[in-house]
């Protein structure tokens, strides 16, 4: 014979304020790990999901990052003619050459940060093919005009399709606005890569170059030639590996949010075995009741173990809600959360609580409400009648 | 010594009134040993409450030891107490986690006494019960008749001149509930304390002065007890 | 027996209760400092280098953007310049595996002693630095981190510059967090020179003053002077020129400051969830206290000392469990970092742990007060009619 759920519901409501606080210290620890959990799987997914899988970048052997490496005007000629380099419907040799410089932006709020700016020529739409204009067009050489990723368009001031933007040493006017499925080329700034070199005055003119093999090629032959050619150090490595390694600096704060995660669990459940402790002691006479009318002991421990449980998934009910609610606002309210990237720059996350936030927050809870309430069911459920009645 | 003339006690439950005490008006003199008895909603308790100051009035006036409680604040109310009234309760008298004499100490808190005076008063009162020798005892480690015996070296640890008990007697046996009415006796005799007691138990009245008895909240009759003579 | 004696003997009535409750709460604090840790680094890199005497000049459009070589004159001729270095980003990698793992800049030899006295660096060494074309300055961190010591030649790959550079190190700055690695100018230049270039810019120019009341007319007078140039400068003191160095963590410090205050809005719950708890199931005694001759007042006091007793006790336990928690997660994420700096050391400084003990305080007091003010309030007469 089992007891209903009404039971167990029934006892929360009683008891409404230790419900409402244990469920409070639930959905509170719900809410601090998935706005965590969030904010390091948006910035994952940023700096993951980047990367052309047929695209290698090609820095000067050292660099660590694109923004620390500089390579002169030959090693692109000569890289142009490379066996294995992709060629455009046209015959153009996809090798787009890029240089990277991180000017200073203001943010619409007043505050100053680095911005990646790359100067780019337009091979650069077909050798990164995820980027996609969304708004205006793509920029004229030798016009002073750039575009925007979206992150960017959002943060700062005069970032806008049609706004000026003011970095560098001059004005440049913003005539597009392009998407890039959610990865870090959002938070860069795209202008034409000699009026760029002109204007950051830099000795060499390009800090590297993007390559697109031609399908069927073998990458890593291919890289293994760039890296040998004698001329000049050059360094090859797949897109999707140089920004995947990147996300290693968010590694550390995987282990803090998981640090914290296990805390604050382990907090949340002195906090449910505490009150159900209480519970089941308030309730001695009437446990005595149920088991001498024939309630087995099993019955017992699934009641408090559902109770607890019940109370745990509401606050992972409410946690898991605020916490979607608050990453949005707190996006929308910040213009993005600026997360200084390798390269001394901002990525712009766009704070979002993705299904696996939600899901690695459900099994806290779980957990929460099992260990929380395993103690007390099983006192609950070794209370002789007798004894329990007596007690009364 | 304690004088209550046309009090009355109103509740409100909800929309109804319920009236525990009805226009009562009561003596007891300095040093007797009276108990108040009744059928249960009499207004016995009631009536206790109020001359101890645990409650007021909604009409009438208290007065004990020279002093007018119904005008009292809650704050006067419990200094009162603390220095003229001692308490006795049916049950849940002491508190668990302390021992039999730390228990008696504890009106003491409220007193200007040193650490090793309180300690002095309370083995005295608990020497006076005939408990000496369980002052380390732990009050899950006695017996009902004993545990009432500390609530009354508690009671009287800071020399009030009144003692109050609500049912001492009520969950004792035999043996313990005839000592233990012998002791609020005694109380009377050798310390001259007046002691104002409820009770249901008819054994009562061989060691009381008094009995006032009390029905639907009125004062039935006085009738004289055993003790007095 | 005494007050306090009656307090400890209540709280542990339900040993387990106070261990859970105590348990959560300490963990809690724990966090809190631990989490503490980031902004309260930034705030005391902010004040140690407010009082210094130093001014930073970079170029308007961001500190990748380099300023032409012959400023350095016009800013030493200025009023109340004791000192002008320029200070450039080689980058040069040691092992390319580690990629650029300490900061390495080439800088005035004759300058940078006097620029930062403050770094303790010893004077024979800064001498021998002047002398030696190819010496270098090491500050202790890097010397830690790969084993190397004054007398060592190390040889730098440049990433951004085509040249490599060999050193021979010749001095130190003693300071085991210090991460720094200097070198001459010139020395770059000459090499520079040799493979074809030229070398006429720098990156940034550190200036120190004579006076603090100087260093913010000095900024102005310096980005008045080149605002017509073709590099324009933008100065600013050290204090400020940090500041906006941790601008760029700014979301994140927000994020971790609403976690914290989060955590301890749990604190509050548990603690309360416990006080409320507790009262409850002492109705009775409370009552007989009451009953007894004890004020409003005093229970009241005596309920709220005791949930501020147990939480401030688990307070001081979390506090310093979060010593152990940050000596963990040093030893996982190692010192010099790009993105962090400084701050990836983690230290929980004693200002920390005060302010954790606290907010345990605080919070089992305001967490006990709204349970106790009830049962105090309760009329007596009405629990003795429940219970009795």
């Amino acid at each position: 014979m089992a007891l209903p759920l009404r039971y167990s519901v029934g006892n929360l409501l009683a008891r409404r304020t230790r419900t409402l606080l244990t469920l409070g210290v639930v959905a509170v620890v719900v809410l601090a790990t998935t706005l965590l959990l969030s904010l390091v799987s948006s910035l994952r997914r940023t700096l993951v999901t980047t990367g052309g899988p047929s695209n290698l970048i090609v820095m000067r052997k050292g660099a660590t990052n694109d923004g620390s490496s500089a390579l002169p005007l030959e090693a692109y000629q000569a890289l142009r003619f490379f066996e294995g380099v992709g060629k455009s419907p046209e015959g153009e040799p996809l090798v787009s050459p890029e240089l990277v410089v991180q000017p200073f932006f203001v943010r619409r709020d007043g505050g100053r940060e680095n911005v990646l700016v790359r100067g780019v020529e337009p091979a650069a739409l077909a050798v990164h093919d995820s980027v996609k204009i969304v708004e205006g067009r793509m920029f004229e050489p030798s016009q002073g005009e750039v575009i925007v990723g979206t992150g960017v368009a959002g943060r700062y001031a005069g970032a806008a399709v049609g706004e000026t933007l003011k970095f560098g040493r001059g004005t440049w006017k913003v005539v597009g606005r392009f998407k890039s499925g959610g990865d870090s080329f959002e938070s860069e700034v795209w202008a034409d890569v000699r009026e760029l070199a002109r204007d950051a005055k830099r000795p060499l003119p390009y800090s590297g170059f993007r390559v697109r093999a031609a399908p069927g090629t073998d990458l890593d032959a291919m890289i293994r030639r760039i890296d040998d050619e004698p001329r000049w150090a050059m360094e090859a490595q797949r897109e999707t590996e140089y920004y995947a390694e990147q996300s290693k600096s968010a590694d550390a704060l995987y282990l803090i949010v998981i640090g914290l995660a296990v805390l604050s669990g382990i907090g949340a459940i002195c906090g449910a075995t505490n009150t159900l402790y209480a519970s089941v002691q308030a309730r001695t006479a009437e446990i005595g009741t149920l088991r001498a009318l024939g309630f087995s002991r099993a019955t017992i421990l699934t009641a408090f173990l559902i109770e607890s449980l019940l109370m745990a998934f509401a606050g992972f009910a409410v946690g898991g809600a605020l916490a979607g609610i608050l990453a949005t606002g707190i996006s929308r309210a910040l213009g993005g959360v600026g997360f200084s990237a390798v390269t001394f720059t901002t990525n712009v996350i766009d704070l979002r609580v993705g299904a696996s936030d939600l899901c690695w927050a459900a099994a806290l809870s779980l957990v929460i409400g099992l260990i929380g309430g395993w103690f007390p069911a099983l006192r609950a459920a070794r209370l002789r009648p007798v004894e329990a009645l007596r007690r009364a | 010594m304690i004088q209550l003339e046309d009090v009355s006690r109103v509740y409100r439950r909800g929309a109804d009134e319920v009236r525990a005490l009805d226009h009562v008006s009561l003596s007891i003199e300095r040093g007797r040993f009276v108990a108040l008895m009744g059928p249960s909603g009499s207004g016995k308790s009631t009536l206790l409450h109020l001359l101890a100051g645990l409650d007021r009035p909604t009409a009438g006036r208290v007065m004990v030891a020279d002093r007018v409680l119904n005008e009292m604040s809650d704050d006067e109310l419990a200094s009162f107490r603390a220095q003229h009234v001692g308490f006795i309760f049916q049950f849940f008298n002491l508190i668990p986690v302390l021992s039999a004499r730390e228990n008696v100490e504890l009106p003491l808190l409220l007193t200007k006494l040193s650490k090793t005076e309180r300690r002095e008063r309370a083995s005295t009162a608990l020497r006076v019960v005939g408990l000496a020798e369980r002052a380390e005892h732990m009050p899950s480690e006695m017996s009902g008749g004993e545990q009432q015996r500390v609530a009354i070296a508690r009671a009287i640890v800071s020399d009030p001149e009144i003692v109050v008990a609500d049912e001492p007697t009520g969950d004792l046996d035999a043996k313990n509930a005839v000592e233990i009415l012998a002791l609020l006796r005694d109380l009377r005799r050798e310390f001259g304390k007046t002691v104002v007691m409820v009770t249901h138990d008819s054994r009562g009245e061989q060691f009381v002065d008094e009995i006032h008895h009390l029905d639907k909240g009125l004062l039935d009759r006085t009738v004289p007890g055993g003790g007095a003579a | 027996m005494s007050w306090s004696a009656f307090l400890w003997r209540n709280l542990s009535r339900n040993k387990v209760r106070s261990l859970l409750t105590g348990g959560a709460i300490a963990l809690a604090i724990a966090l809190v400092c631990f989490l503490a840790t980031m902004p309260d680094g930034m705030n005391r890199i902010l004040e140690q280098v407010a009082t210094n005497t130093r001014v930073v000049v970079h170029n308007e459009a961001g500190l990748v953007y380099p300023l032409p070589y012959a400023y350095m004159q016009k800013v030493r001729a200025m009023p109340g310049v004791v000192a002008v270095t320029s200070w450039t980003w080689f980058g040069g990698v040691f092992k390319e595996e580690d990629g650029i793992s300490f900061p390495n800049f080439a800088v005035e030899p004759d300058a940078v002693g006097e620029t930062w006295p403050d770094y303790g660096i010893p004077k024979d060494q800064l001498e021998e630095f002047k002398h030696r074309r190819d010496g270098a300055i090491v500050g202790g961190g890097t010397l830690k981190k790969y084993g190397w010591k004054v007398g060592d030649q190390v040889t730098l790959k440049g990433t951004v510059f085509p040249v490599d550079l060999t050193f021979k190190i010749v001095g130190t700055i003693p300071n085991e967090r210090a991460p720094h690695f200097w070198f001459q100018r010139e020395y770059l230049e000459q090499a520079v020179k040799a493979a074809g270039g030229t070398f006429d810019f720098l990156g940034t120019i550190w200036v120190r003053v004579d006076d603090p009341s100087r260093l913010d007319p000095l900024a102005r007078q310096i980005d008045e002077t080149f605002h017509n140039s073709d590099a324009q400068t933008s100065s600013e003191n050290e204090k400020s020129y940090f500041k906006n160095f941790f601008g760029a963590l700014e979301g994140l410090v927000f994020l971790i400051m609403l976690v914290t205050a989060l955590v301890a809005v749990c604190i509050v719950f548990i603690a309360a969830n416990t006080a409320s708890m507790t009262v409850r199931e002492r109705m009775r005694e409370i009552a007989i206290l009451k009953a007894m001759g004890f004020s409003r007042r005093s229970v009241f006091g005596m309920l709220v000392a005791e949930a501020t007793l147990l939480a401030t006790l688990a307070g001081a336990v979390g506090a310093f469990t979060s010593l152990g928690l940050t000596r963990l997660v040093r030893y996982a994420s190692g010192s010099w970092n790009p993105t962090m700096g400084p701050l990836a050391s983690f230290i929980v400084s004693n200002t920390i742990l005060v302010e954790g003990l606290f907010l345990a305080f605080f919070i089992g007091m305001v967490s006990g007060i709204v349970p106790s003010y009830g049962a105090a309030r309760r009329n007596v007469v009405q629990t003795l009619r429940e219970v009795f």
